[in-house]
């Protein structure tokens, strides 16, 4: 975890108020894994915006790194506005990250399904580079659904099909694949029996879409890691504002989404 | 030439003024990577009660203009796990421990420090009078305390901190049960906090700490509905400063015993308000936030600027402000 004035390298549009900004930084884009974040504070002199925020990796090689975001507010609205060679004050890497395939010992290709909606796409395209990279999942077991609004907003999908591995996507208004939920193409994928193969199941995206995801995979009893985004102040476990709620043996209790996640079994979280 | 920081706050000597912030710096472990801790005048820690709290519903932070509101609601393991897991690392630092503690009760803030006395290796305590994110029942001076229910809402939220007499009880009742640096941390939702001030330090306290977060609220226009979880939270941030300022000010004025400015500092600028005003030492709480080096960077400046100013001790910079 760095604390670091980091160098932009590009700000680049990939989709209507979508950026990919690119920063060089010897440390904050080492020894990065899929799911992890960084903090980016905007305003750092004028308070405004006063938080910094949280955003997940796009990429992480060398002495650079990515992430993608959605002008949404204030923060984002100046980060659109950066220009190569402007520093910027970034705290990174943070947060646990998913479980890869070379963490698990594992040695042969197993089933890996990933959920992305929306600005939550990003991520688990960092974790299907990094898997194809770490050559123990075959790019024939990765199965990717995205979601999104519209078809401009298929976030990555060019991206994935370079990487050679199956996509499926759905759109809110139909523009681009079936009408829909991204959801409803996961749960028929997993009606038709199609392996022997251990699966898994890797989400990120919109609440609503995590808590489905969730219960469509303990309804086929596979395990899945979801990555949630919750409000946040510090990212690295000082505030213990980003609370969310998980089971215990006996209760529950407020697990601290920046430190014991952003990524959490999603059958752990207590969806409400 | 070099200059002297080193202040005395009760009986506890810091080789500088600047401390973190309650709630602010976790309890040092989160914070190791990004400088030498030993550095610090002293750290404060997350509030410790007597029995563990999960804490509030989230959200439990909003962001407003060069500020946030929080209720995280002392989200804290207890005493007994605290001594177990937390306070063997911040003994070993090698900087002044300062640890926050809070209870429902005068009977359970000396209960607190009791078990943190007996524990060994602190060098203060900071009394939490005033969070505004739990609820208390707090009675009429001269009757006990009793714990309130668990539901935490605005109507419910009283705070010792309101009550000069309360405040009073509670100092002297700890002050009972430790010799060591005594410090009653006070909140700014009074008429006149240096009368809280005044009763702390007749009942004994080193110190007083001051200010807390104001007690606030944002809505979410749309749904009409709270943001926070827990409806209100309290106000930080360069945006209560000058309330701030203002307060540490008046109570340095009224009071003998040491003041511990706080409120918003995000540079040395702005610590050496708080200090000019009459601090003796400050507290950097939620810039560590966003700048996990903000203490450290505040404490250079204040170097830097007695060394341009020709300021030699911690004595000639404490109120002076002029006119």
């Amino acid at each position: 975890m760095y604390n670091e004035k980091c160098e932009v390298i590009e700000n680049k549009s990939v989709a209507p108020r979508h950026f990919v900004l690119k920063f060089r930084s010897k440390k904050i884009a080492k020894s990065v894994k899929p799911g992890q974040f960084v903090q980016i504070l905007c305003g750092e002199n004028s308070f405004d915006p006063f938080l910094a925020r949280p955003f997940s990796y796009l990429s992480a090689r060398g002495p650079e790194f990515s992430v993608l975001y959605h002008v949404v507010g204030k923060g984002t609205e100046l980060m659109s506005k950066l220009k190569k060679g402007n520093r910027v004050a970034v705290l990174g890497p943070l947060g646990n990250g998913f479980t890869m395939s070379s963490e698990l010992g594992v040695r042969s290709s197993e089933i890996k399904i990933l959920v992305g909606g929306g600005v939550g796409i990003p991520p688990l395209y960092h974790f299907a580079e990094t898997e194809l990279i770490s050559k123990i999942t075959k790019k024939e077991n990765i199965y990717v659904f995205l979601g999104a609004r519209n078809k401009s907003l298929l976030l990555c999908e060019k991206e994935f099909k370079r990487l050679g591995v199956n996509l499926s996507v759905a759109t809110d208004d139909g523009s681009k694949g079936p009408k829909g939920f991204v959801t409803a193409l996961l749960a028929s994928f997993l009606r038709t029996p199609n392996s022997e193969l251990r699966t898994s199941i890797f989400a990120c995206g919109p609440t609503p879409m995590l808590k489905a995801v969730s219960n469509i995979a303990s309804e086929f009893g596979v395990t899945c890691e979801v990555s949630v985004e919750v409000p946040m102040a510090c990212g690295f476990g000082a505030c213990l504002g980003c609370a969310i709620k998980v089971k215990t043996d006996a209760n529950y209790r407020f697990a601290i989404a920046c430190v014991e996640g952003p990524v959490f079994e999603g059958s752990k979280i207590i969806w409400e | 030439m070099g200059v002297d920081l080193s202040v005395q706050i009760g009986r506890l000597k810091l080789k500088n003024p600047v401390l973190v912030a309650s709630g602010t710096f976790g309890h040092a472990k989160e914070f190791e990577g990004f400088f030498d801790l030993k550095k610090l005048g002293g750290i404060v820690t997350k509030t410790i009660t007597l029995k563990p709290r999960l804490g509030n519903p989230p959200p439990r932070v909003v962001e407003t203009p060069a500020g946030m509101l929080n209720a995280i609601g002392l989200q804290n393991p207890g005493v007994e796990k605290f001594i177990e897991e937390k306070l063997p690392y911040l003994r070993k630092l090698g900087v002044p421990v300062i640890v926050s503690a809070m209870g429902y009760s005068v009977e359970e803030f000396v209960k607190v420090v009791e078990r943190l006395s007996k524990a060994g290796g602190i060098d203060g305590f900071e009394l939490n009078l005033s969070c505004p994110n739990v609820a208390y029942a707090v009675q009429q001076a001269g009757q006990s305390a009793t714990k309130a229910s668990a539901d935490s809402s605005a109507g419910a939220a009283r705070m010792f901190a309101h009550d000069d007499k309360m405040i009073e009880e509670v100092v002297s009742a700890v002050r009972q049960v430790t010799d060591k640096t005594l410090i009653a941390k006070l909140g700014p939702d009074v008429s006149d906090i240096s009368k809280m001030a005044s009763a702390a330090e007749r009942a004994g306290a080193d110190a007083v700490s001051l200010i807390n977060t104001f007690i606030a609220m944002v809505i979410d226009v749309r749904s009409r509905k709270p943001v926070l979880g827990n409806k209100t939270g309290g106000l930080s941030g360069p945006c209560i400063r000058p309330i701030a300022v203002r307060m540490t000010w008046e109570t340095a004025k009224k009071v003998k015993i040491p003041v511990i400015g706080m409120g918003g500092i995000m540079n040395a600028d702005h610590a050496l308000e708080f200090l000019i005003a009459g601090a003796s030492a400050v507290q950097v709480g939620t810039a560590n936030f966003m700048n996990p080096s903000a203490s450290i960077e505040v404490l250079g400046g204040i170097e830097a600027f007695m060394k341009k100013e020709n300021v030699r001790t911690m004595k000639e910079l404490v109120g002076s402000v002029k006119g």
